[in-house]
């Protein structure tokens, strides 16, 4: 580690890495555009300068991202020097820039907005007629280029040519005459073109589907887990107003994801905001219909099948918590028998990128835990001779196929605990649960990671998690008498 | 008023750009010297640092300290090279052209020199597109010269070995600049590399390189076959030698002339260019290409050597000298140049690519009766924020400093503009 001073504070810092990163590091913050800690570095923007000190040699404005750290070099970031610099770096990026803030996707999280105030003189200076380019190309089903927001940084571009090895973008144009491409127009393909919307500073590349869903400062944002394969990259589940999951999008974490998450994770909000949410309860009558009902009273009669059943199968859904994971290993066990999660086959998105394969989140957990993996076919040998069937967890009925659950024998007695509602009439007792990001717990990947699951929203009124329903109905079967005599 | 000459005596002969004419007249003696007495390349190196040769592409390093920043051989077993800049593009200057229409084989043995000093694998010439007539006997001065074995495996029987390739540039005026030059030599874009890391410890594909001017080169074989003390016997203490003068613009005789480092600008406009055309008197004149500020008529007195044009804060650059008379306008003289500089951009840094056409914006407006107060004060302001060190390359300095030393020395011109208008339409 080499020793530099920033700010008048000692720092050490990492000789691999620019000065920039060395600042970012310990907490002061160096204005950047092209700079990107996951991506190669062109220093290019021009906006990072800072002064540094070094020896005998009169102080220097240098761009932060293409200077080597070098023991004894006294760094100042706030400096008049820097701040001069950078305020007119800032005009002139400012000088073609549209200035559509209002109409901007990117605004309130967009550092040409933030830096801009931070740094800027408050009126531009230039009565020279803007740039007018493309403001609405499409570059395929997840981009959309707005030329005239772009800087030029060339983050997209070393983007698809450094993290999926895609090159896809380019800068074509010379001097002022430059934009963002691809070859010929031809649409962008790929797993990871939301990472570019993430790696764009300013509103150029937005996400056709985020595109005027929300003001990003009416988000709630929380620290998650993605559930789509078995990498779990780290991510950030973004709400509105407790109601829509409108954005996810991937948090840095070098031992996981770095600064990236595939498309097919990304765009998995749908099925979290689906409308045909379970309730509470609900429990077959005597006339044969399913209606609600209190989750006590349901319950109550979960826990009596499970006192009379000998035979009792426990399935729970690949995208049950660690936790989740324990507490029906315990209540299978309680009921003298293992639980299994479905293991669901491998799709065919594994990359050498992030992507693995796997569907399930959960696989190193749910086995640590001590159920068992069960695919489609052991399933259907094990549900045709069980009394019982104990089905736990979001996504479960789909992963199955509803159509599996009509052979099933007669007399055999369904559990669901589900996110959604189901009509089949197989079904006899129906729980709601919270789905991902409706509860916390520990999913751990395939590295044997683990990556926290954390509430974002609330889950729906008198809807109870699964380790609340699950401890209820163990404490129950350990103790029956009780149990029963209630 | 004789001075001695060298670089341009050959190319007075008839024919002087075939091996047989040149052979005749000592070309590649310089070479067969440093071989046959058995010199080594640090000594080469050394007798180049000792004649005090300063670069001609416009930055004036010392050639000979350039040389000595390659690594060293035993540590380092890179593969090394010399990129020889030839793509002179640069408004004003063309002495690069005739060295290597006129003498083509005097560049050859100062590459060969060149590499033997720094041990170099092979030599690649960047020569400007439009140079096609340089380019073509640059070629065939190259497969006469590797006929006879002078080029290549063995060369002259030293056991020495060195390839020479040439490359034609796109039109790109950036690719005069050595990172860009770099990156363009290898097939890409000419987009300027950041530095550090610095050429000599990661140029060309990632080898140790060194990026010398042609002028500089052609330097060399004089400074082998007649010595360094020779050398410095002309020019200056700080720039010796001579430098060759491409003068343009208002003057009765333009052309390129080989004066001494050091002799005043007066001199060469008025003894050897025939001074100012057609019976008018001198307004300004440019030291050394488009990219050094303006200067005025008064300080024509100064001397053509890097360290005095500096001190009349402007720079030698290529020392290609750019007279405007009279009836000149400074002002449409700074557009013809805001324009070159918005054209060339790379458009890499937002200073350079944003400033220079802001630039050319301004003083278009200035020229076509629509100047505002305040103009000028925007453009020197947004000028000063385009340099010193702001951008990857000095393109965006090379653009900033001929607006700022205009303004500074012809400000009332440019006031003028927006004070009135109708003038500057009539």
């Amino acid at each position: 580690m080499t020793k530099i001073i920033v700010n008048g504070r000692e720092v050490e810092a990492d000789p691999q890495k620019p000065l920039i990163a060395a600042c970012h590091d310990h907490g002061e913050h160096v204005p950047h555009y092209c700079y990107h800690p996951g991506l190669s570095v062109v220093g290019s923007c021009r906006i990072c300068q800072v002064e540094v000190k070094q020896g005998e040699m009169p102080a220097r404005v240098v761009a932060a991202c293409r200077t080597p750290v070098a023991e004894g070099m006294v760094v100042n970031t706030e400096s008049q020097g820097a701040h001069d610099s950078r305020r007119e770096c800032l005009e002139f990026l400012l000088k073609n820039h549209p200035l559509d803030c209002p109409i901007c996707d990117k605004a309130g999280e967009c550092t040409l907005q933030d830096y801009s105030f931070q740094e800027a003189q408050a009126e531009g200076r230039t009565s020279e007629p803007r740039r007018t380019l493309e403001k609405r190309k499409d570059l395929g089903d997840v981009i959309l280029l707005d030329q005239e927001r772009c800087i030029l940084c060339s983050r997209c571009v070393r983007f698809m040519d450094e993290v999926p090895k895609s090159p896809q973008l380019c800068i074509s144009g010379r001097g002022s005459d430059s934009v963002v491409e691809t070859w010929q127009d031809a649409p962008l393909t790929g797993n990871y073109q939301g990472n570019l919307a993430d790696v764009c500073p300013v509103g150029a590349l937005t996400l056709k589907d985020f595109r005027f869903q929300a003001r990003v400062w009416n988000l709630t944002r929380v620290p998650s887990t993605c559930s789509e394969c078995s990498r779990g990259c780290s991510i950030s589940v973004e709400v509105l107003r407790d109601g829509e999951v409108k954005r996810m999008r991937p948090r840095p974490n070098e031992d996981v994801n770095g600064y990236w998450m595939c498309d097919h994770g990304r765009f998995s909000e749908g099925e979290l905001n689906r409308s045909d949410r379970m309730g509470p309860a609900a429990m077959r009558n005597d006339a044969g219909e399913l209606n609600q009902a209190d989750p006590d009273d349901a319950l109550r009669v979960v826990r009596n099948l499970l006192s009379i059943q000998s035979n009792a199968l426990f399935l729970a859904s690949p995208y049950l918590t660690l936790e989740e994971g324990e507490a029906l290993s315990q209540l299978a066990r309680s009921c003298s028998t293992q639980a299994a999660f479905f293991s669901p086959a491998a799709n065919d998105l594994g990359d050498d990128v992030l992507h693995t394969g796997d569907p399930c989140p959960n696989r190193r957990g749910l086995q640590d835990a001590g159920l068992k993996p069960m695919d489609s076919e052991a399933w259907a040998a094990a549900s045709a001779s069980a009394d019982c069937v104990i089905l736990v967890g979001e996504r479960l009925l789909d992963m199955l196929g509803e159509e599996a659950l009509d052979g099933l024998p007669s007399a055999q007695r369904l559990v669901v605990m589900e996110c959604r509602t189901s009509n089949h009439p197989a079904v006899d007792v129906a729980l709601g649960v919270p789905n991902r990001v409706e509860r916390s717990g520990t999913w751990i990947n395939v590295d044997g990671t683990a990556g926290a699951i954390r509430a974002a929203r609330s889950a729906p009124q008198g809807v109870r998690t699964i380790v609340d329903l699950l401890a209820n109905l163990t404490s129950a079967s350990s103790q029956p008498e009780e149990a029963l005599s209630s | 008023m004789a001075h001695e000459t060298y670089l341009l005596d050959r190319s007075k002969l008839a024919n002087s750009h075939t091996l047989e004419v040149a052979r005749a007249d000592g070309a590649y003696a310089a070479l067969r010297k440093v071989f046959e007495s058995s010199m080594s390349p640090e000594s080469v190196v050394e007798e180049v640092k000792k004649s005090g040769l300063r670069g001609r592409g416009g930055a004036g390093f010392p050639t000979g300290l350039k040389w000595s920043f390659m690594p060293n051989h035993e540590s380092d077993s890179r593969t090394r090279y010399m990129a020889l800049n030839a793509d002179e593009s640069e408004p004003g200057t063309c002495k690069d052209r005739i060295l290597m229409r006129e003498d083509p084989h005097c560049l050859i043995e100062g590459c060969l020199i060149a590499a033997f000093a720094m041990r170099l694998d092979a030599v690649y010439i960047y020569v400007r597109g439009e140079y096609r007539l340089p380019y073509d006997r640059m070629q065939s001065a190259l497969d006469e010269a590797r006929e006879a074995g002078i080029v290549g495996d063995n060369i002259l029987g030293s056991g020495y070995s060195c390839e020479i390739h040439m490359h034609k540039g796109a039109g790109a005026y950036i690719c005069g600049e050595e990172t860009g030059l770099m990156e363009s030599l290898e097939g890409k874009r000419g987009h300027p590399r950041p530095k550090p890391p610095f050429p000599a410890g990661f140029g060309l594909w990632g080898q140790p390189t060194t990026v010398n001017n042609v002028e500089s080169i052609f330097n060399v074989p004089f400074i082998l076959a007649r010595g360094a003390d020779w050398f410095r016997t002309m020019g200056t203490e700080t720039s010796p030698g001579n430098f060759l003068c491409g003068i343009s613009g208002h003057v009765e005789r333009p052309g390129v002339y080989e004066v001494p480092l050091g002799m005043s600008a007066r001199a060469i406009v008025e003894d050897l260019a025939g001074g100012v055309w057609k019976g008018r008197s001198l307004k300004a004149w440019f030291p050394g290409g488009s990219s050094t500020g303006v200067l005025p008529a008064d300080m024509l007195d100064t001397s053509m050597d890097h360290d005095s044009v500096k001190a009349a804060g402007s720079m030698f650059g290529t020392g290609a000298m750019i007279i405007l008379d009279e009836t000149a306008s400074v002002v449409r003289s700074a557009l013809i140049l805001a324009r070159f500089y918005e054209h060339e951009s790379c458009g890499q840094c937002s200073q350079c690519r944003e400033g220079t056409e802001w630039q050319e914006q301004i003083i278009n407006r200035l020229l076509s009766g629509r100047g505002k107060s305040g103009d000028v004060e925007l453009l020197v302001d947004l000028s000063n924020g385009m340099f010193p060190g702001k951008t990857i390359c000095a393109l965006s300095d090379a653009a900033a400093i001929p607006v700022l030393a205009a303004i500074k020395h012809f400000r009332g011109e440019f006031e003028a503009c927006i004070s009135s208008p109708e003038e500057v339409l009539a």
